[in-house]
């Protein structure tokens, strides 16, 4: 057999699931998944996820796209080739501003795309529950928890265990 | 019931309600008085009129907002804002009242025009010892420019706001006994009458109440601007509302952090709204440089006007924009209700730099910002504020906490989103 990837555990309804989730969650776990058929209410909560730092790649985007915006304008207006257009001074925020501004939302608007598929380590072309044979019922009626070898805690008895006494069912192997 | 129950009990909170909106309405009858007071008592009678005139803009504005913002509501067919929208329908119930205190000002412009809005007095001098009435920039626009107009005009605004805040009330309290998504229907219609209809009804309401004051400026901007401090009010008062309800047990388990957070990061978007409107219309006046328009702002720049509007500037946009970036701010109640009330605070301090320079001197100068006209802004504000609040509370008992029977009511208390955490 191939390196292990991790535990697959089935779960027949969304409450067992959802129980046997915040049970994962309260184990400690970190590298582990729910697969289900359609969003569940709430279970981000009980998966113990914290919210997307996406936003922090806006925010340094935004930063930065002001920061071009000010310094362009003021570099080729006021320093590089000094020039008087329309009787206003070299360099003045005011007419810099709406520069900066469209650069802040551009700048933004592609931290935020090119953070989150760093974030969510997209396009994935591989990954090992597509070939385990279980998967094609996730996509229809049950539900499933995943976790992985590459968790800290992960211990092949105690996880098994763990699924176990949440409730889980057909509990397997992944292979990677 | 037991004891400790009891004090959440219908009877008891009503009977709280009750008591709140008396103390409201003491308060509001008090300001009014002793705006009153000032009016016939001090020397500067115009003074106290034009802050008695910031006073009704203010909390027109907030009662303008909500209109709109239920209007904009049931044009888009949305659903979280269900539960919250029935306190903005308990709001529109301060119009009648705003309506009533606004007939001193029409009685001022009938026994002595050019109280307030010097335009209406025809030998009021200008500017190099001409008279309004000889002035061609007035004459161009008397025909829309003149007490007759003024009067009509406000008693249209009002009827307009009353009579759109009358139908949208009355579907939405029907609904709650009879449960029929007519209501909703009627509503949805009056949203979309009502959405140009209100957008005109405050532009021009703007225009004649406030901006007229200096006849002599164009800014096209100016209507979106009154427009943007309305929806910002409306909001930072319905955050104001919410935490209250919130403390006194009524929104536990209906009003959750999901639907706060939607209604302040509403907010937050309106506080980009306002920056964008409020830097277009200076930007274009800055760049233009032409003095018919300059000179607005260059009043504006003498005296302690400067520094107020400096505290406009990061006041209303920076301090609420940066403080409200993160998401923790937003969602949670206490940084989010702080935020609000900092914003309901410097609408006002926006308003007065509108309206109050319009005041001047003897040498044409605008009397400075920290003088007796503030303390008459303030019972103005209070006067006013009092009898909305009042008119508030007092339709707050009449009717359920949410509108039980809405077709999108479960939508609403069960809205998720699915980032939070």
């Amino acid at each position: 057999m191939k390196k292990s990837y991790g535990l697959i555990a089935a779960f027949d309804t969304t409450p067992a699931l959802f129980h046997a989730c915040e049970q994962v969650r309260d184990a400690g776990y970190s590298q582990w998944d729910a697969t289900t058929p359609f969003p569940v209410h709430g279970l981000d909560a009980a998966m113990g996820m914290r919210r997307s730092k996406v936003p922090r790649f806006s925010l340094a985007g935004g930063i930065t796209g002001f920061i071009t915006g000010m310094s362009m304008i003021w570099f080729l207006d006021a320093f590089d080739y000094p020039l008087i257009v329309g009787g206003k001074p070299y360099f003045s925020p005011m007419f810099a501003f709406p520069v900066s501004y469209e650069l802040t939302i551009l700048f933004t608007a592609f931290a935020t795309i090119g953070g989150m598929f760093i974030l969510n380590k997209l396009p994935m072309h591989y990954h090992p529950l597509m070939k385990a044979p279980q998967f094609v019922r996730a996509m229809d009626d049950r539900f499933y928890v995943v976790i992985e070898a590459a968790d800290p805690k992960f211990n092949t008895a105690q996880t098994r265990a763990l699924l176990e006494k949440a409730g889980g069912k057909d509990i397997a192997e992944l292979e990677e | 019931m037991t004891s400790p129950a009891a004090s959440h009990s219908p009877a008891a909170t009503s009977a709280s309600t009750a008591a709140l909106a008396s103390k409201f309405l003491g308060a509001g009858l008090a300001g009014l008085a002793l705006t009153a007071i000032g009016f016939f008592v001090s020397h500067n009678s115009a003074g106290v009129a034009l802050s008695y005139v910031v006073g009704i803009a203010y909390w027109s504005a907030v009662a303008i907002g909500m209109l709109m913002l239920i209007l904009i509501h049931h044009i888009m067919d949305s659903g979280w804002s269900v539960v919250i929208r029935r306190q903005f329908e308990h709001g529109l119930a301060a119009f009648p009242w705003l309506f009533a205190l606004f007939i001193p000002l029409l009685i001022s412009v009938r026994l002595q025009p050019g109280l307030v809005w010097p335009w209406m007095d025809l030998s009021h001098e200008i500017h190099g010892g001409h008279t309004v009435g000889t002035d061609v920039l007035y004459l161009k626009k008397q025909s829309f420019l003149n007490p007759g107009m003024f009067t009509g005009m406000t008693v249209g605004f009002f009827l307009v706001w009353m009579w759109l805040s009358a139908r949208l009330r009355k579907a939405s309290f029907t609904q709650d006994t009879d449960g029929d998504t007519k209501w909703t229907f009627m509503s949805r219609r009056t949203a979309a009458f009502g959405i140009p209809l209100n957008a005109l009804a405050l532009s021009f309401a703007a225009i004649y109440w406030m901006k007229s004051l200096e006849y002599h400026w164009f800014s096209t901007m100016y209507g979106v601007w009154f427009f943007s401090n309305c929806i910002r009010a409306a909001l930072a008062f319905g955050v104001v509302i919410t935490c209250w309800l919130y403390a006194r047990g009524d929104y536990k388990g209906i009003f959750n952090v999901n639907q706060f957070h939607c209604l302040t990061a509403l907010a937050f978007a309106f506080v980009v709204f306002w920056a964008y409107i409020t830097f277009s219309q200076y930007f274009l006046i800055w760049n233009a440089n032409v003095p018919e328009e300059t000179f607005w702002y260059n009043i504006r720049e003498t005296g302690d006007w400067f520094y107020v509007g400096m505290l406009i500037l990061f006041g209303h946009f920076f301090f609420p924009f940066l403080f409200w970036l993160s998401y923790r701010r937003k969602s949670t109640r206490g940084p989010a209700l702080f935020i609000s009330i900092w914003i309901a605070l410097i609408i006002l301090v926006d308003i007065c730099y509108n309206v109050l320079p319009a005041l001047k001197d003897h040498h044409g100068e605008p009397l400075p910002f920290l003088s007796m006209n503030l303390v008459w802004v303030l019972t103005s504000v209070v006067g006013i504020g009092g009898i909305c609040v009042w008119a508030y509370l007092r339709s707050f008992a009449t009717t359920k906490l949410i509108p039980i029977r809405d077709p999108r009511i479960v939508e609403s208390l069960t809205y998720h989103e699915a980032t939070a955490p």
